[in-house]
Order: structure tokens, then C-alpha cells, then sequence
């Protein structure tokens, strides 16, 4: 290569990285200081428009009990809550895409109201409770499962207090509740005259606080085949205090349907059946705790059972802002809140083109 | 010959240093300068938020009352962020310090603190108030 070649490569490298360095200083230095007021207040502006979506109800300020209608104001507030931060049941269960009630985000972002502004929520709680099955002992008459329960925070212990429920074909039952200090094993011992496959629930319940609750569950295989993936024969959507069954599969039969929380149980009450759908009627529980309904029933020989969470939490709405931190400012902040009787995080995550 | 190639060899030199010197305005236009640090204001909000909640139903009141203060820190760590650290002063209405503890998540300091102050107020009769401190910090 001649010696010319060399140094024109060479003085454009350097051109380039002069070019860079001056672009990346003053966009870090000199361009804060250029933006117009806006852009100056994008924080505390953005910041305020997440408190708005959990303080205001929205408009209707029922449009969460009714499944049929869309919001015409952007808001998850209880309405006539004299309490801040306190988000209805419905219009949170109306944010996951697996209801068939929920609301689209193109329609949650037309009643926003703000064309500039797109935004996300993702509301989980407090700490996660995970299962694992680690080991199953045969006896006469009996099958004893072994699980691992963990219950953390970003990975950090959580002391909890555990109580596990198990269902499967016409059978319901109950553990003892168990302390833990972040991690506990529990013995689950299932009859072999019972069908599976089961399904463990387990909750957790903060040592110090009683509102602060989560769970976890895990279906595994007792005198049957492999379980399959939730939603596979029927789709469920609570709302209002009803819980809708789509049947998904024609040869579907129902049989108990159960909701289960931290200290109770019940069974639901079926108020309607058709073909592909039947309504069962959720009761209203004392204790905070999320409701997870299960509703039990065979599709030609094969048991299942499916479940769902009321609020259907946790759940991701909105804008997906991953590919996009080139082209917007995005700001997240995080508010704990209260659904029902129990305290979750939300995170709102709101975002706008780049100044 | 040799000359005439030369000015050929020139052109595509330039050529390429002119597509080289725009493909790095293009992309550096859209280079994102990330920040996720919690901002001091943003940090006293998430602090304040806290304590609304955990006050919520006389929880926070209670937890005073009855000297629980490992309770009030269990809770307030659980529900702050992750990396977030508090150190907390209780006072009652004649400005006594009423915490015969120290309630913090964390020992060590930092240079950024944002300081959240808070009434709660209990639900039971006799009526009592106290003043809430709290400092707060991220983890560096």
C-alpha cells in the first residue's frame, strides 16, 4: 500500500474521531443547556403524568367493571377511594392481554390524550414466589412430592410465611402454613386414588406485613400424562367479581371450579353455561390476598385444570420500549400500590422523542 | 498511465473517507446517552410513597406504637428498590425521639441524601401522632 494510502486512511480515522468525541460532548455538555423550557421539565413533567394514571380514575370512572366498554380518560384509580395509589381491581385485570376484556393499547393511548407521550405499566408483586419440584417418593397408597419453595426480591431472601394448596379431580387441599426464610421445602403428599395432573398454589405472606402477599404455582403429573400449558382448554377472564370460561376445546366438560387465597377457600358457583362459555361467580374474600380461581374439568378423557389471578397480576401493558432508548427519552419511576387488600409495585414507564 | 491511476486511486480514497465521515454522523445522531441513576427528587418521591403505602390502615402507626421497629425495617426494605438505602427517626409530637433503635437497611453513607418527612397519624384512640425522618440513599 503506498505511503499516501496510509495517511489518508489515517487522517480520516482521526477525522471521524474527532467528529464523534465533539458530537458525544456536546450532546452530554452543551445540549442540556440549548433545550427549550420543555425539555428542561421532561422529568418532573413525565413524573407527574405516572401519578396522574394511578391517582385518576379515568373516565368512566367504572370503565373497568364494564368489559364492553373503553376508557374515554386514561386512569386506574379507584373511583371514590379517599386512599392515593389505590388501583381498581378491574381496570388492572383490563391491562392483561390475556383477558378477553382487556383494553388494547392503542385505545389506552388515544384516551391518554397526549400524542407526545407513550407509555408502559407493568405492575408484579412485591416479591416472587418460586416453585420447583425436587423430588417424589412412592408409597403405599400415597405420593409424596417435594418441593422447593424460594421467595425473594431480586434474587435477596424474603421471609415469608408459606401455605401451599393443591388441586386436582375433585380434590382440594391444604398444607400447613410454614415459615421461611427465603427458601423452604414442603411436602405434598397426594392420594393415588386422586386423578391428576395437580396443580400446586403456594402463597407467601411478608413475616412483618400481611398485606404485602404473593404466590406461585406448579402443575406437575400425578396418575397422568404430562400437564399442558395453561390456556390450552379453556381461557379465563375474570371481571367484576365474574369469571368467564371460553371453552377453547369442543369436547370440554366443567366440573368444580375453586378460588383460593391465603386463608380461604371456596367453591364458585357457576351463574350461566353455553356451548363455549360458562360464568361462574367469584366471592368477595376478607383477607389480602390475590384470588387464584382454578376451574377443574375433562376434554373427552383427559383431566386438566386451569387457573387464573384476580387482579391478573403480574402484568406488562403498553409501549415496548426496548429497541427504542435511541429515538426517545424514556423515564420509569416506581410507586408501590394497593389492588384489592394487597400492596404491589408498579412501574410506569413513559417516554417521548428525544429533544 | 501511472499518473492517471493515481488520480483514480485519489477519488476513491475520498470517496470512501466522505461515506466513512457520514456514516459516523448518522449513527452517532442516534447514539443514546442512558442514565439509570435515581434522581435526588425522584428518590424522596419513591421514599414518601413508601410510607404512604406502609401507613396505609394504621400499619406504620401500629408498628411505632407497639415498638416493632425490626417490623417497620423488614417492611420498609421490602418495599423500597432494590439498592435503595433509609435510615429512619421517629419523633412524637413534643419532638421526643421515640425509636430506642437504630432503623436502617444499611450502615455505610453517601454523598447524595434525600431527606423525606411524614406525619402518621394512628387510627386507635388515644389519638397519637408522630413525625417520621427519613433519609435516603443509593447503594454506589
Amino acid at each position: 500500500m503506498p505511503a499516501v494510502s496510509v495517511d489518508t486512511f489515517f487522517a480520516c480515522t482521526l477525522m471521524v474521531i474527532v467528529v464523534l468525541s465533539a458530537m458525544a460532548g456536546a450532546s452530554k455538555i452543551i445540549l442540556p443547556y440549548v433545550n427549550n423550557a420543555v425539555g428542561l421539565n421532561a422529568p418532573e413533567r413525565y413524573e407527574q403524568l405516572s401519578k396522574y394514571v394511578l391517582l385518576s380514575a379515568g373516565a368512566p370512572s367504572d370503565w373497568g367493571q364494564n368489559g364492553q366498554a373503553d376508557p374515554q380518560v386514561f386512569g386506574l384509580g379507584k373511583a371514590d377511594s379517599g386512599n392515593p395509589y389505590e388501583l381498581d381491581v378491574d381496570k388492572v385485570t383490563r391491562l392483561n392481554d390475556e383477558n378477553q376484556y382487556s383494553v388494547s393499547y392503542a385505545d389506552a393511548f388515544a384516551s391518554f390524550g397526549l400524542p407526545d407521550v407513550s407509555f408502559s405499566l407493568e405492575i408484579k408483586p412485591v416479591f416472587e414466589v418460586i416453585t420447583n419440584l425436587t423430588a417424589i417418593f412412592d408409597a403405599d397408597n400415597i405420593t409424596v412430592y417435594q418441593f422447593e419453595i424460594l421467595t425473594e426480591k431480586d434474587g435477596a431472601p424474603v421471609s415469608a410465611e408459606i401455605k401451599c394448596r393443591i388441586i386436582a379431580e375433585s380434590y382440594l387441599n391444604t398444607a400447613d402454613t410454614i415459615p421461611s426464610d427465603g427458601k423452604v421445602y414442603q411436602n405434598i403428599t397426594i392420594p393415588d386414588s386422586v386423578n391428576g395432573p395437580a396443580l400446586l398454589v403456594a402463597f407467601a405472606r411478608h413475616a412483618y406485613d400481611d398485606r404485602i402477599v404473593s404466590y406461585g404455582s406448579y402443575a406437575f403429573a400425578h396418575n397422568s400424562t404430562e400437564t399442558e400449558t395453561r390456556g390450552t382448554y379453556l381461557k379465563l377472564s375474570p371481571l367484576n367479581y365474574l369469571l368467564n370460561a371460553s371453552i377453547v376445546h369442543p369436547e370440554t366438560n366443567l366440573s368444580e371450579a375453586y378460588a383460593v387465597t391465603f386463608d380461604y377457600s371456596a367453591s364458585l358457583e357457576q351463574v350461566s353455561r353455553s356451548n363455549d362459555s360458562a360464568v361462574y361467580q367469584i366471592p368477595r374474600f376478607l383477607d389480602p390476598s390475590p384470588v387464584v380461581i382454578v376451574l377443574t374439568g375433562r376434554n373427552s378423557t383427559v383431566f386438566f385444570a386451569e387457573w387464573v389471578a384476580y387482579p391478573q397480576v403480574p402484568t406488562r401493558f403498553g409501549a415496548d420500549f426496548t429497541n427504542s432508548a435511541s429515538l426517545s427519552s424514556i423515564y420509569a419511576f416506581t410507586y408501590m400500590v394497593k389492588v384489592g387488600s394487597v400492596i404491589y409495585r408498579c412501574t410506569v414507564r413513559l417516554g417521548g422523542p428525544r429533544e | 498511465m501511472k499518473n492517471a491511476n493515481k488520480g483514480q486511486i485519489r477519488i476513491i480514497e475520498a470517496f470512501f473517507a466522505v461515506i466513512i465521515i457520514f456514516s459516523a454522523f448518522a449513527v452517532s445522531a442516534n447514539l443514546s446517552v442512558s442514565n439509570h441513576t435515581i434522581s435526588h427528587e425522584n428518590l424522596a418521591s419513591i421514599g414518601l410513597n413508601s410510607l404512604v403505602e406502609l401507613d396505609r390502615d394504621g400499619y406504620f402507626c401500629k408498628y411505632i406504637t407497639t415498638g416493632n421497629f425490626t417490623a417497620l425495617r423488614e417492611a420498609l426494605s421490602l418495599v423500597l428498590p432494590t439498592g435503595v438505602c433509609f435510615n429512619l427517626t421517629i419523633y412524637d409530637t413534643q419532638m421526643q425521639q421515640v425509636n430506642t433503635e437504630i432503623i436502617t437497611n444499611s450502615g455505610f453513607g453517601s454523598q447524595d441524601i434525600a431527606t423525606v418527612e411524614y406525619v402518621s397519624a394512628g387510627q386507635d384512640s388515644p389519638f397519637l401522632c408522630y413525625i417520621v425522618h427519613m433519609q435516603l440513599w443509593v447503594v454506589t
